[in-house]
């Protein structure tokens, strides 16, 4: 048999196996769709999530890092001596009240969204 | 640009109304590829962990091809990856099958096509249902599947071969 004629032949039953893989056009099974709709604004609501919390958790490194950065650098400075009695304006004193005002406002209780 | 593209190009910008809409276009399609790769065995699953991959790499379509066509080899991609955890064999597959070999006729002549597509391996399967069941090319379907085109053509003969046999398709 020629090259040609195989080709033929193969083309006819490959015509034939086609008919018999047809199947009727059917409607969107809305279901299914309905579950992957779901299913994708789950992700996206997750996404959302994930990206807001990475983008506290670079807030807060970067936080702690500068507050970190401060007391390296308050410890190369040397001894110094801390001056209770020059009031309570001081630098060190207010910057103490500083660090436990962030350290309060990172402690304080989350409120609940019902979710 | 045509329909699948626009749609595309929306859901890659996190439009999810539009994916919606690719969704409802082409999960038949999908369904029944995986249904008949998997003889429904966890078929829907699939098919929906296909889309929401679909919709996790919506911004890596670059428009080449058919967006079925991308939808196809994702989903072939979620069935092998599936198969293979699963550790199942082609073994396996013809135990359930060996003892009703015979292609079977119903009533009204129809043939019993899954059961003549359970005794080829899974990328005959594959490549019968892409071609001859979706009317892809050779090389779309060689494109889905991650396969050179010499490679599909062959696998394309085998299924034909054997689906004919089996389905009394007279050569």
């Amino acid at each position: 048999m020629t090259e040609d004629g195989a080709n033929t032949e193969d083309r006819l039953i490959d015509e034939r196996l086609a008919a018999l893989f047809a199947t009727a056009q059917a409607l969107p099974d809305e279901a299914f769709v309905g579950r992957v709709e779901r299913a994708v604004l789950a992700e996206q609501r997750m996404a959302a999530v994930r990206k807001a919390l990475w983008r506290r958790f670079g807030i807060e490194a970067a936080g702690s890092i500068a507050v970190a950065a401060a007391f390296v650098l308050l410890g190369r400075l040397g001894p110094f001596t801390l001056e209770l009695g020059e009031g309570p304006f001081s630098p060190a004193v207010a910057a103490g009240l500083a660090l436990v005002l962030w350290l309060a406002v990172e402690m304080r209780p989350v409120p609940r969204t019902g979710r | 640009m045509d329909q699948d593209s626009e749609l595309a190009r929306r859901a890659a910008a996190g439009d999810a109304a539009a994916f919606t809409a690719l969704v409802r276009a082409h999960e038949g399609a999908v369904r029944r590829f995986l249904s008949r790769l998997t003889r429904g065995d966890g078929a829907d699953d699939l098919a929906q962990e296909t889309f929401l991959k679909a919709w996790r790499m919506a911004g890596t379509w670059r428009g080449e091809g058919s967006y079925r066509g991308w939808l196809m080899r994702i989903a072939w991609t979620q069935f092998l990856g599936a198969h293979r955890a699963r550790g199942r064999s082609d073994a396996r597959d013809q135990a359930v099958y060996e003892s009703d070999t015979p292609a079977r006729h119903d009533a009204e002549g129809a043939i019993d096509l899954d059961r003549a597509l359970a005794d080829l391996d899974e990328r005959e399967r594959a490549a019968a249902l892409l071609c001859f069941g979706e009317g892809c090319s050779h090389s779309e379907a060689a494109e889905i599947m991650g396969v050179p085109l010499g490679t599909l053509k062959s696998i394309v003969a085998r299924a034909r071969t054997a689906l004919a046999a089996r389905l009394e398709v007279v050569r």
